[in-house]
């Protein structure tokens, strides 16, 4: 499983994240409670400046009331009367003075003479002194504090003058009050801990008035709403802190049962996906709580049903890819890339277990000829049924393989040589006894088996089997053989088989080396002068110093499929030869092609590219008749483009094939070469010869130009120019030769010294 | 232009200079005040005085001595001292009383002698309530011959709220025999309460309606009241009986005590015809 590392899981994410949160809010509650605190620190102060505030203005209203009092007294008439007339002063002073209005209760009152003497007393009376303290100024208003048994006492004297105009100083009044008690009686403090008032004052000193407030000790009352406000709010803090820390309590338990326990089990989940563990679970399973989860849960095991059935049906569709991949449509049995693998499996198997394995070839006899006769969907009918018989044939374990065209091969392990032949003749009694000409196929159809065989004490020949096998099957193919051939039966049949594996090797090498194809020209000469108008390329293979026939190789080429490779590489050694202008200017050449290479786009190009030449050689193409055309539209097609460059095209071995007619009709041909077998019969005096001679002069009549092939003999020639056969080639007048000694005669002739 | 301007300060100068405050040693230690104003020469002198424990700023008093001055006449209004320095406020009813109606009397007496030091020759005397009764006392001992006439307004006897007047006075002869100073609260005219030595109450008590209209019948001088029939502080009778006397009285209708709001021209008015009544002054 791959994990990034900076991947946290879940679980841990949300208690970071709810430890974070308590953090913050523990430091939301810590700032609240700190600015609490700074408002409680200030609502401490301005209750301290409200309360000095509001005792200063308490003190100031009493002083102002007693300074209105004492200037009222001091201008008061009955005031100045006292100090004159002083009869009735005791009178005035406990009862007058209140009654007026003109002193509070609180306060006593005394006159003092301008000598500063009390009126009508020798002592002091209520406390007021009999006589005027020094420090009071004649003509002033004159307050002080006294501390007075711990009481606060405010003494204020004042002038009483005789008029209005303050001229004659009559004496002097004095008023005294316990100034505090006053202060607290008069005034209701709401700010103010009238319990702290404290004045620095000793017993027996004195304070003027106005320095009282500044030697005034005071505190605030303590504001019961302040300290209930404050109360409240560290209460609701810590109400707020417990719940917030039990709803995140609550919270990360909620989580992990809503949250971290389903993205666990779907991880877990999408793990065993990965892994292929994954097992949906049972319907009656427990949903989880948080629908969208429940349903990426239900889509996630939906999707891998659908993805399990969506594998499934590819791992079938593979299967069957596979199995159409290895199976060859036509036949159903296993096709040449099931054989590769299985052979080099068996290969490999074979090198580690050792046993006998026995390797057969099938190949079907003429069914060129059969499928270019009857059509191709005969001719796949025929390969179906032959495929059929097989597989009938062989064991239930052995497979069958379509290597191409009409050759199947088989391999069958854990078996002896005679079981393998036992098969293969077992394959030919299955084969005889299909019934062929129920698909209006008259000619016997049969398979040339051969047969390589491996024992378990030879594995280190494995390898050799196809090839042997291949040996064998041609072996078999030989007439007056069986059918079934087992490599290594007897040393006739394995010089045999030499031989033909020294011709497959031979095409095999030749293509794969340039300059082993070998062009021999013979003359085509023209009737009646005898005059060398073309020069027959004819190819030869040199192998190991041996000069290998048409005869030889051409069935390889043809059973390999190799005609569209081998006459390309004819073209090329031609394309060489020709380049070399050793050939006399003005003579023409002619090449043989297969019929399925005219068809081939590569091969038409090379011509069209070897066209250059016709300047110097006229080039004429010659088509086998017996070669199957199995697209003769674009083979006819091709031709014609040829033709527009100045090709000439020749029907080859005209007489020996299938359908001659058609050929003349659909191709575009030029010229008709009769074959050895045609021209051999005119020499007879039978009706043979006058089919031959009508049927030449019907040609040279339609236009064609007919060239007599095989001429051996005096009597041959003279029969064919009797009939106006343009021109003649063949043994009587000469025999291919290689190109050197070609050049080598024309130039004695041209030099006899 | 502006010689007529000059001639006229110089006309209003003199009785604007003696519109100015007088001080009067009225006994020993006791300063009393007085408004005066100086009026034409021709025209007698007026002193007004207030009523009772008024001061001369007292409204009807201050009105008149304006609309007097205003009409020529030479005006001098004292606020009697009652024995305070100086006094310049009306005395509450609950003050000490130290004063007497003989004091009052010699206090009047004393601010005829400064208008006639002063050159008023021919005074007349007008009186409002209290003042009324106190000027009328002062007629009714030795007054000086420059006072020529007597004008009462809302004159008012001394009234007691007592059972028994005769019991009151002859109580207090009592105590001022034996020498008793405590003060005596009793009713006294407009004061419930009024407080003072037996000797000065008694001085105010004896002056009853018998005596009052005694005094009336007796005087020197020529003499006017005006009354007013809607005066609820007289008592009960007094006009019937100040008719009875046959007084020369000019009762205005609707007017009350104080003679006050458009009383106060019926006031000035009916002065003013006594006044002119008079024969000018030398």
């Amino acid at each position: 499983m791959m994990k990034s590392s900076a991947s946290i899981p879940i679980k841990q994410a949300a208690l970071a994240f709810i430890v974070g949160v308590l953090v913050l809010v523990s430091l939301i509650g810590g700032f609240a409670l700190h600015e609490m605190r700074n408002v409680s620190h200030n609502l401490t102060q301005s209750s301290q400046q409200a309360a000095r505030a509001e005792f200063t203005s308490a003190v100031e209203r009493l002083s102002g009331q007693i300074r209105k009092q004492a200037t009222a007294l001091g201008r008061w008439d009955e005031t100045r009367q006292q100090l004159v007339i002083s009869e009735y002063y005791n009178y005035w002073r406990d009862q007058r003075v209140y009654e007026s209005g003109m002193l509070s209760r609180f306060a006593r009152v005394a006159l003092y003479d301008q000598s500063g003497n009390m009126l009508r007393s020798s002592v002091a009376i209520n406390a007021l002194p009999a006589r005027l303290p020094v420090h009071v100024a004649p003509h002033l208003h004159v307050s002080w504090l006294s501390n007075e048994a711990g009481a606060i006492t405010l003494y204020y004297a004042f002038p009483v003058y005789s008029d209005e105009r303050r001229l004659a100083l009559l004496g002097h009044g004095l008023i005294r009050l316990n100034y505090m008690a006053e202060l607290l009686n008069q005034n209701s403090f709401r700010y103010t801990d009238t319990t702290s008032i404290k004045l620095n004052l000793k017993p027996g000193e004195i304070l003027p008035a106005s320095d009282l407030l500044p030697n005034l000790q005071l505190n605030a009352r303590s504001d019961p709403e302040q300290l209930r406000f404050q109360t409240i709010l560290s209460r609701a803090l810590l109400a707020l802190l417990i719940l917030l820390a039990a709803t995140a309590l609550l919270g990360f338990v909620a989580h992990n049962r809503l949250l971290v326990r389903p993205l666990r089990l779907l991880s877990q989940d999408i793990d065993d996906m990965k892994q292929g563990r994954f097992e949906p679970k049972p319907e009656h399973a427990e949903p989880m709580r948080i629908s969208e989860l429940e349903n990426i849960h239900r889509s996630l095991i939906d999707y891998q049903l659908q993805l399990r059935e969506l594998h499934g049906s590819l791992e079938h569709q593979n299967r069957e890819f596979r199995s159409q991949a290895r199976h060859d449509v036509l036949t159903g049995c296993y096709n040449r890339r099931a054989y590769e693998e299985d052979w080099s499996r068996f290969r490999e198997e074979i090198k580690t277990v050792p046993q006998g394995v026995a390797f057969l070839l099938f190949d079907c006899d003429r069914f060129k000829s059969i499928n270019d006769t009857y059509g191709h969907a005969k001719g796949d009918r025929v390969l179906t049924l032959i495929a059929d018989a097989l597989v009938t044939a062989l064991r239930a374990n052995d497979r069958l393989y379509r290597l191409g065209g009409d050759e199947f091969a088989a391999i069958l392990l854990r078996t002896t040589p005679a079981q393998a032949r036992q098969i293969a003749q077992r394959c030919q009694s299955l084969l005889d006894a299909k019934r062929f000409s129920e698909l209006d196929i008259n000619e016997p159809i049969s398979v040339s088996i051969g047969i390589a065989f491996c024992a378990a004490d030879q594995v280190e020949h494995i390898d050799e089997l196809p090839k042997r096998a291949d040996i064998a099957m041609y072996t078999a193919k030989q007439p007056g053989r069986n059918r079934v051939a087992l490599y290594g039966d007897d040393v006739e049949r394995a010089s045999q088989t030499l031989v033909a594996s020294r011709e497959t090797s031979a095409v095999f090498q030749a293509l794969a080396s340039p300059g082993m194809i070998e062009m021999h020209y013979q003359s085509i000469r023209s009737l009646p002068g005898l005059e060398v108008k073309y020069y027959e390329a004819l190819a030869r293979i040199r192998y190991h110093d041996t000069l290998i026939l048409p005869a030889a190789f051409l069935p390889v080429v043809s059973s390999r499929r190799l005609e569209t490779s081998f006459d390309l590489a004819v073209l090329q050694q031609v394309d060489l030869d020709l380049s070399s202008k050793q050939l006399p200017a003005g003579v023409g050449v002619c090449i043989n092609l297969t019929a399925q290479s005219v068809s081939q786009p590569e091969i038409v190009s090379y011509l069209l590219e070897l066209s250059r030449h016709n300047s110097r050689h006229p080039l004429m193409i010659e088509i086998a008749e017996t070669s199957l055309i199995t697209q003769v539209t674009e083979a006819s097609t091709y031709l014609d483009l040829l033709r527009t460059s100045q090709y000439r095209i020749a029907m080859d071995d005209f007489g020996t094939g299938h359908s001659p007619l058609r050929y003349l009709v659909d191709l575009p041909v030029d010229v008709i070469k009769f074959d050895l077998s045609l021209i051999s019969r005119l020499e007879a005096d039978d009706r043979a010869a006058q089919v031959v001679t009508d049927f030449a002069r019907m040609m040279i009549s339609a236009g064609y130009s007919l060239t007599a092939e095989g001429v051996e003999t005096e009597a041959a020639l003279r029969k064919v120019e009797s009939l106006g056969f343009a021109h003649v080639q063949g043994f009587l007048l000469d025999h291919p030769r290689p190109l050197a000694d070609l050049v080598a005669s024309l130039n004695a002739v041209t030099d006899p010294t | 232009m502006r010689l007529k301007l000059f001639c006229l300060l110089i006309l209003f100068f003199p009785a604007a200079a003696l519109a100015n405050l007088v001080e009067l040693k009225v006994r020993p230690g006791i300063q009393a005040s007085a408004d005066y104003r100086a009026g034409a020469r021709g025209k007698p002198a007026v002193l007004l005085l207030h009523g009772f424990l008024q001061t001369r700023e007292f409204r009807t008093v201050a009105t008149l001595a304006n609309s007097l001055h205003d009409a020529g006449y030479t005006v001098l209004a004292p606020t009697l001292s009652l024995n305070i320095p100086n006094r310049m406020q009306s005395l509450s009813c609950e003050a000490i009383h130290r004063h007497s109606m003989n004091e009052d009397i010699i206090e009047i007496a004393r601010w005829v002698n400064w208008l006639k030091s002063h050159g008023h020759q021919h005074i007349v005397l007008f009186g409002h309530s209290f003042g009324s009764l106190q000027l009328l006392a002062y007629l009714d001992g030795k007054p000086d011959a420059a006072v020529k006439a007597y004008i009462g307004t809302s004159l008012i006897e001394t009234r007691m709220a007592t059972p028994s007047r005769p019991d009151l006075i002859a109580q207090l002869k009592n105590q001022v025999q034996r020498n008793q100073t405590t003060l005596v609260t009793q009713s006294v005219s407009l004061c419930p309460r009024y407080a003072a030595p037996p000797a000065d109450l008694l001085s105010y008590a004896v002056w009853d309606q018998p005596r009052t209209l005694a005094a009336i019948k007796n005087a020197p001088v020529r003499m006017q009241l005006i009354m007013g029939d809607a005066d609820k502080i007289l008592g009960h009778g007094w006009l019937q009986a100040l008719q009875h006397i046959q007084t020369p009285m000019i009762i205005v209708p609707g007017a009350n005590h104080f003679m006050d709001a458009e009383h106060e021209f019926d006031l000035l008015e009916h002065t003013l015809g006594f006044l002119q009544t008079l024969p000018s002054a030398p």
